[in-house]
């Protein structure tokens, strides 16, 4: 059984179809990149898999469950549970240190614990920068500390939005150093981006074309 | 274990609060300035009729003690009359004692009195000159004083027959030389007495004691002076007390007027202070709907949201309550202190409402924005700029 | 122009927002129309209310005032019509300066006489009498507003307007207990001896009133009939006076001691201020006759309790515009901060500080005037029922209002965006887009 699958999802606004029929598994472990130009679908189709929109048609399994059809409360709950949210804009919460925004994210799913949350920081390579507010970080230090949020709760999907979209090449690369870290731990890497090099750097990358995947490869050159 | 979540939630709000310095000073302001208001003007409200109700004491007397058998009013029962109206609400009592005597041979109603006390109970009195201080020395009316022609610094002379019958050329009575330190104006029938202390007047007409009129002023309200009224007559033998109606009924009808005044303007500002509290908490919180988009993207409930960020507004209606309120206390106070020149009553339990007030108002104020920003799609506040 | 579009975008877009800063805006202004309108109008109000305690000035003849035979009354019920004052010159109070001011006023006589072989007092005045003036105009004046505090126990005012029979009296409380009558009882009241002739006159109770002083011993009968009884047609003795006087100060003292010590200047002042005492003065030069004096204990305290009044509602009208106006300027700062991004987004394009300051001060400005003009007419209606509600009479608009209003408004407007504009000043692009 695959983590995730999806099957024949339709979203549609009015007169446009931003998914149209789209057949998709991911197996857990996998490095998957969705790619594809703006307005090709791409994050439509991250916001059905991160729980945060519900397709027009079609199902989307999760762990084998039908989540197509969940409340927004019980969506709330999956996404709390299983899958941890990166963004391009990093949105961490501005008048709360490094540590605090990763205790939030426990917060909403359990409890918070200051000892896992520097852990997780220390993976990440900022347990120095902890007390910091994001004010005080760089950009990709920024988006470190929500990788480290993302992980924190130990999620079945990790799910970024162009993570590197805002990041000079230095620190894109330390962000992909820590997927491939995460890889090899055994996480299930959604990766959306436009940005080739990230995306060449995925085990399996799928390329969205007005709301179609019109390309479904594994990387020959993957080094994992 | 519950401990962690209570803790990190007291973090998440005490943090948001003091790393977000200037927008939260913002709302504070607002709430202080609400808090001041209400404890301020409701303190004053309930102040006004006591310390209205003493300038009216200007007035003067607004109660009288006579006789009310054949017997004339002692010392002694008229002591025990005034000891049923409460300390803190007598502003004075003066008694009054009447003789005719002759000056220059016309006949002068003579008033024996405790002249200090008519400070008290006749504030109003226009004196051209000084009240006497000492034995020896008299006031005299203006009417009293054109018809003698008398002046400040003039002296009389007072005569006193027991039995204006007995009275003969044979007597030969040398009267008593009195000093005038000043003239009375007051308009109207005091004009036609001449004051001296009942000392003074004993002395002249060699007997003691007893009063005509006692006059009383207290600071208290129209239905409570008719309480102590009935309780002096019930109680106390020899004295019958009356409401001075003209002071009395009049006073409550401007004081009912100048509370009701109060009362409504309180109630007017009150409610467009809690309207700009509202809107600026509304302001507040819009401004945070991409973070509460955040809050849902981790996997926050509604009801979590709602209570992390109420306690935020709470903490803050809490402490813009408290120092609002000890604000709006000063403030009645320099009210009071400038208006009425006396010190304002603290109640605390005005302090206790206004602070649960304003925890009120600005949790009620915090809700509607709170709930509408729990509606938003963390997929579009997350993704758009 | 593109300004003009961005203005007009920026409304169209934040229109809630706007709404909101124009809805704090009218609150605030409405709060400060409303508080000075009822604090410039609140000495009036309560002058009237403190009339209540009745007359302030009573008016004597010259030669009465002198009293030079006050103790040697001889108990005949006799009145010197040389001592007193004609009746037709009662109606020349309405003719000086202050004449607006003269609320009430009511000529009275006094007399002694025979009620069932007893002696009693008798004093006859108008209750509510229509006087033509020699304007052309009537008033309707009299003691049933001058002595509001007495307290009617059984039966009704006499009412002059009712054209009834003029044969009527009001007996005080202790009289009617002690002579043992009743509302519609008949008495017999003797006065003077004319020519070998009593003259008697035969009076029906309509009221017995307690007002808790030595008129509870008497009746009040109207004038004529007192005037016949004591042979004193077309004179009165003494006339009650109640009008609305501005607290004493020092010019008025020294008026008072001595008008003849003012400057020219001074003299001006006082004469046209209603200070009792130049009422007094003015009622003096209309009736050259007569000494109008003050009545101390009204006179004085009324001006005491004004003035508390007035001061009170001052501190309360400052207290809530403090509030009103850190309403607003809190509100404008919240609202021009959350503008930052749109800011910054400006300056990276490359608008000028000045530029900017002049975008959103306009805007700012444009939402004021809304909110102001709105809030200036909400409190026109506060004030109304705050009038209505407390004293049962509007409140008189002030013009005056409307301009200090509006120049608090915008003062507040713009010290309420100054905080807001310099930290915007300060703001580099780079932070607002990054979102830092």
């Amino acid at each position: 059984m695959s983590l995730l699958e999806i099957r024949n999802v339709s979203k549609i606004y009015g007169e446009l179809k931003a998914l149209d029929n789209i057949n998709l598994k991911v197996e857990d472990g996998e490095w998957l990149a969705i790619m594809g130009p703006s307005g090709s679908g791409k994050s439509t189709m991250m916001n059905i898999i991160g729980c945060m929109d519900k397709p027009s048609m079609g199902e989307v399994l999760l762990d084998g469950k039908d989540i197509s059809k969940e409340s927004e409360k019980n969506l709330t709950s999956i996404r709390r549970d299983k899958i941890g949210l990166i963004f391009q804009q990093f949105h961490l919460v501005s008048y709360m240190s490094a540590v605090e925004n990763v205790m939030l994210s426990q917060y909403y799913h359990s409890m918070p614990d200051e000892k896992e949350a520097l852990e997780a920081l220390e993976r990440v390579g900022l347990k120095e920068r902890a007390k910091h507010l994001p004010s005080q970080l760089s950009g990709g230090e920024q988006q470190r500390v929500c990788v480290a949020r993302a992980l924190i709760n130990h999620p079945e999907i990790i799910l970024a939005d162009e993570p590197t979209g805002n990041l000079d090449e230095a620190n894109e690369n330390i962000v992909i150093d820590i997927f491939r870290q995460l890889h090899k731990e055994g996480t299930t890497l959604i990766v959306v981006t436009h940005d080739p090099e990230v995306g060449e750097v995925a085990e399996r990358m799928i390329r969205l074309e007005h709301g179609r995947i019109i390309s479904d490869v594994k990387n020959e050159n993957f080094r994992g | 274990m519950n401990n962690k979540r209570t803790k990190m939630f007291l973090k998440m709000i005490t943090s948001s609060l003091i790393r977000r310095r200037s927008r939260m000073i913002i709302a504070l302001l607002a709430i202080v300035v609400g808090a001041t208001i209400l404890s301020g003007l409701v303190t004053i409200y309930y102040d006004v009729p006591r310390q209205m109700g003493a300038q009216f004491r200007n007035y003067g007397a607004n109660m009288i003690f006579t006789a009310s058998g054949e017997e004339p009013l002692t010392q002694e029962n008229v002591e025990k009359g005034i000891s049923y109206i409460p300390k803190n609400e007598l502003v004075g009592y003066t008694p009054y004692r009447y003789e005719t005597v002759r000056i220059n041979e016309q006949p002068v109603l003579v008033a024996g009195t405790d002249i200090k006390g008519t400070e008290a109970t006749s504030p109003y009195w226009y004196i051209n000159g000084n009240r006497p201080t000492a034995n020896g020395q008299v006031l005299v009316g203006k009417n009293v004083a054109n018809l003698l022609g008398v002046k400040v610094g003039s002296t009389v002379e007072i005569h006193y027959y027991d039995n204006e019958a007995e009275k003969s050329d044979d007597d030969i009575d040398l009267g008593t030389t009195m000093f005038v330190t000043g003239i009375l104006e007051t308009g109207s029938s005091e004009e036609d007495y001449l004051y001296m202390s009942l000392a003074d007047l004993a002395e002249i007409t060699e007997k003691v004691g007893s009063y005509n009129v006692v006059e009383i002023s207290v600071s208290t309200s129209g239905a409570n002076l008719e309480k102590y009224i009935e309780r002096i007559d019930s109680n106390v033998e020899g004295v019958k007390a009356r409401l001075i109606k003209r002071v009395t009924s009049s006073e409550g009808a401007v004081l009912t007027k100048l509370q009701s005044l109060v009362f409504i303007v309180t109630a007017v500002i009150l409610v467009l202070t809690m309207i700009c509290v509202a809107t600026t908490m509304t302001a507040v919180i819009a401004e945070r709907r991409k973070e509460i988009g955040l809050r849902k993207a981790l996997g926050a409930s509604n009801s979590s949201i709602v209570g992390e960020f109420m306690g935020e507004g709470l903490l803050l209606g809490g402490i813009g309550g408290i120092l609002g309120s000890v604000l709006g206390f000063v403030f009645a106070e320099i009210v009071s202190v400038n208006v009425f020149s006396s010190s304002i009553t603290f109640r605390p339990l005005i302090l206790v409402i206004s602070v649960v007030v304003s925890v009120i108002v600005t949790g009620a104020a915090c809700l509607i924005p709170i709930k509408s920003a729990t509606e938003i799609d963390p997929a579009l506040i997350l993704k758009g700029e | 122009m593109f300004f003009f579009r961005m203005i007009k975008g920026a409304y169209i877009r934040q229109w809630k927002k706007m709404l909101i800063i124009a809805v704090t805006i009218a609150l605030g202004a409405s709060i400060a129309t409303a508080m000075l309108n009822v604090m410039l109008d609140v000495g009036d109000k309560i002058n009237q209310e403190l009339k209540a305690y009745g007359a302030n000035i009573t008016v004597v003849s010259k030669s009465a005032s002198v009293l030079n035979n006050l103790y040697e009354i001889e108990d005949d019920g006799s009145v010197e019509v040389d001592e007193m004052i004609k009746e037709n010159d009662v109606g020349k109070l309405k003719t000086i300066f202050w004449a607006f001011n003269i609320t009430d006023f009511a000529p009275t006589v006094e007399t002694s006489v025979t009620v069932g072989g007893e002696k009693h007092k008798v004093v006859g005045t108008w209750f509510n009498h229509t006087l033509k003036l020699v304007t052309g105009e009537t008033v309707i004046t009299g003691v049933t507003n001058l002595r509001s505090w007495w307290e009617i126990k059984s039966g009704r005012w006499i009412d002059e307007q009712a054209s009834e029979n003029l044969d009527v009296a009001m007996i005080g409380k202790s009289f009617a207990e002690k002579q043992n009558l009743k509302v519609g009882d008949k008495i017999d009241v003797s006065g003077r001896v004319v020519d070998g002739e009593t003259k008697t006159v035969s009076l029906k109770v309509v009221g017995i009133f307690e007002a808790g002083d030595e008129s509870d011993d008497g009746i009040y009968a109207p004038l004529e009939k007192v005037q016949y009884l004591s042979g004193t047609e077309n004179y009165v003795q003494k006339i009650e006076v109640s009008a609305l006087t501005t607290p004493d100060n020092e010019l008025a003292l020294k008026a008072a001691k001595d008008v003849n010590s003012l400057s020219i200047a001074e003299y001006e002042l006082w004469y046209c201020t209603a200070y009792v005492s130049s009422i007094c003065y003015q009622i003096q030069e209309a009736i050259p006759y007569t000494v109008a004096s003050a009545f101390r204990q009204i006179a004085e305290s009324e001006g005491d309790i004004l003035d508390k009044t007035q001061l009170l509602m001052t501190l309360i009208t400052i207290m809530s515009m403090i509030g009103a106006a850190l309403g607003i300027s809190n509100l404008v700062t919240s609202s021009v901060m959350e503008r930052s991004g749109e800011i910054g987004l400006m300056k990276a394009v490359g608008a000028k500080n000045s530029q900017i300051i002049i975008l959103i001060l306009t805007e700012i400005f444009i939402t004021a005037i809304i909110g102001a003009v709105g809030g200036y007419f909400m409190g026109f209606g506060f004030a109304q029922i705050i009038g209505h509600t407390v004293f049962g009479s509007s409140i008189e608009m002030n013009g005056m209002v409307a301009f200090i209003v509006a120049v608090i408004i915008l003062a507040v407007t713009l010290v309420g965006s100054f905080p807001a504009i310099r930290l915007m000043l300060r703001l580099r692009p780079s932070e607002v887009l990054h979102g830092r």
